[in-house]
């Protein structure tokens, strides 16, 4: 009996939960006389015209180009750049190795907050803004702390008698990282990776500050260009905002148990 | 581990170093170096000592951001980790029970800047969910323009935040729960402990580790929240919810003020490094900690 309650009261609060991107999707198929007149009525038909128009006007399939090439070029600096320095921390004793550990976990605390203003006048000077660059260079570099910290750790879980015996069989240093250290980290990277990308494609302040140019904006920002070019036309918003939210549940939820330990893992190690 | 060997691990470190220092290490010290200056972007750069300090010490509406993020940190720690911690007992307490995680961690996922857009829908005064809602159960008394009503915007931005997060913080605490013994949790029943004892005086105090990052990620998450303020009130009405974070970006970006906004920037960093630093020394088990973005 209590089981059962619990499921009904849980199965109500999910709902609840839902309910904002339920109305949003309904309120897409309706025109803009139906929402305002009725805006908890259900859609007479599911007519997905207003969905093509967003995107044909949008430019949202440009924002998807942009935000994929973004990130994906951002996960993959943050994933090699970060790999080689944690190695770097977890084999070797050198001379300035606390130093430049401590730069990292400095890193991990910092908010964005202590160095966009100069970061943006820099770019500025080397005529990076409005260009994909500007994003994916702090995007590598706001993500490198927390990969190094995190593959250190897994790196330093390894037995150390596996890379003596890998060097006694005559491997060198980069031998060693690429064929041995990498494979091995392969969960590591995945982790590191959801999270980076997850961070990537929804980052809104330096896109919003370093791209002007419509051709080049990532979701978030154009989205916002989007909401304010049709301020008014509700129906065309609600489609593109669906556009946006539908393919990243559908993904999320195939993914589910990766991502949510993915995400949770990158904030809370 | 090897001793050094030359070069060998500052090649491995090189283009982490390089890309971390160019973008975020060089850059922040500039900033502090813009702090002590009047410039403004394009003109002299005239070194003023403290003055930007002096006068972000003393400027009403500065030290009116800090209290309004104040409150909204205040909110989302019962918005968010409040109802999050809420959340995983209520899903602890049988197994199971996926779909419902799945569901409400969802708009973790998604955009803030999405997100944003969508509430203000669900704000809107004239087809919103909200007023809407009130409608249909007799309530048009309760009726408001919820982001226009200076007593009401921050309120309603804070709301967001934990339909945003609660998520999150559920998934930490229903991780953390997972970890207490389940022999405690039997030896409790047996005692004839309820549900609700056993959730208050067994489980959460056991995870107090995980309630203390939650919080440290909740008030530093909070000092930096940005998305959600810019979209949906920009500061507004009459900069009632006017934050650090946005306010910053408008000295800079709007007004060309590049020193005084790298002053306030300077403050909002030491605030946060330090409450990163003081947590640092009350855990001192070596957790380090990072933002969640916001």
């Amino acid at each position: 009996m209590s089981r059962l309650l619990v499921s009904v009261a849980l199965g109500l609060l999910a709902l609840v939960y839902f309910l904002p991107l339920i109305w949003m999707v309904l309120s897409s198929f309706k025109t803009n006389q139906a929402i305002f007149a009725a805006p908890f009525e259900l859609p007479t038909s599911i007519d997905l015209s207003k969905w093509a128009e967003a995107w044909d006007v949008g430019n949202l399939g440009r924002y998807a180009i942009n935000s994929t090439i973004v990130t994906s070029a951002s996960v993959f600096l943050i994933l090699v750049a970060g790999a080689a320095a944690a190695f770097a921390f977890s084999r070797y004793r050198f001379r300035g190795r606390s130093l430049a550990l401590g730069l990292f976990a400095l890193g991990l605390l910092l908010p964005l907050q202590s160095y966009f203003i100069a970061q943006s006048n820099l770019f500025t000077q080397l005529a990076i803004t409005d260009t994909l660059m500007a994003l994916i260079i702090p995007y590598t570099a706001m993500g490198l702390p927390l990969a190094v910290y995190l593959l250190k750790v897994y790196l330093d879980a390894l037995p150390d008698e596996l890379f003596e015996a890998a060097r006694i069989d005559g491997a060198g240093d980069a031998r060693v990282f690429r064929e041995l250290a990498l494979p091995l980290l392969r969960p590591g990277l995945a982790t590191v990776a959801i999270f980076s990308a997850l961070a990537c494609w929804n980052e809104f302040l330096l896109a919003l500050l370093y791209i002007q140019d419509d051709d080049l904006k990532t979701i978030p920002t154009g989205l916002l260009a989007f909401s304010s070019r049709y301020v008014t036309d509700y129906s065309l918003l609600f489609s593109a905002l669906s556009i946006v939210t539908i393919p990243m549940i559908v993904i999320y939820v195939v993914f589910n148990r990766h991502i949510v330990e993915g995400i949770t893992a990158g904030s809370v190690k | 581990m090897k001793p050094a060997r030359g070069i060998t691990p500052w090649l491995f470190l090189a283009p982490g170093l390089v890309v971390f220092g160019f973008a975020v290490l060089l850059p922040m010290v500039l900033t502090i170096g813009y702090s002590f200056t009047d410039w403004n972007g394009f003109g002299a750069m005239t070194f003023v000592g403290l003055d930007n300090y002096a006068r972000a010490a003393s400027d009403a509406v500065f030290r009116g951001s800090f209290v309004h993020v104040v409150l909204y940190i205040a909110a989302t720690l019962v918005l968010e980790v409040g109802v999050g911690l809420g959340l995983a007992g209520l899903v602890s307490m049988r197994p199971g029970r996926l779909w419902f995680r799945v569901a409400i961690f969802t708009p973790v996922m998604l955009p803030l800047v999405v997100v944003a857009v969508l509430w203000a829908f669900v704000y809107n005064p004239d087809f919103g969910l909200i007023n809407g809602a009130l409608a249909a159960v007799g309530l048009q008394g309760l009726q408001r323009i919820w982001l226009g009503d200076t007593a009401t915007a921050l309120l309603a931005v804070s709301f967001v935040s934990g339909w945003v997060f609660a998520g999150f913080y559920m998934m930490i605490f229903y991780a953390a729960f997972r970890q207490v013994p389940s022999e405690v949790v039997e030896a409790a029943r047996l005692d004839g402990a309820g549900e609700w004892a056993l959730f208050r005086r067994v489980k959460v105090p056991m995870i107090r580790g995980a309630t203390g990052i939650a919080v440290l990620l909740c008030v530093t998450g909070g000092f930096q929240g940005f998305d959600l303020f810019f979209v949906l009130t920009n500061g507004g009405p009459y900069g009632a919810t006017e934050i650090p974070t946005t306010l910053l970006v408008k000295t800079v970006f709007r007004n060309g003020e590049v020193g005084y906004g790298s002053a306030m920037a300077v403050v909002l960093t030491a605030v946060v490094v330090s409450l990163g630093l003081v947590y640092a020394r009350l855990t001192a088990g070596g957790r380090s900690s990072a933002g969640r973005s916001r």
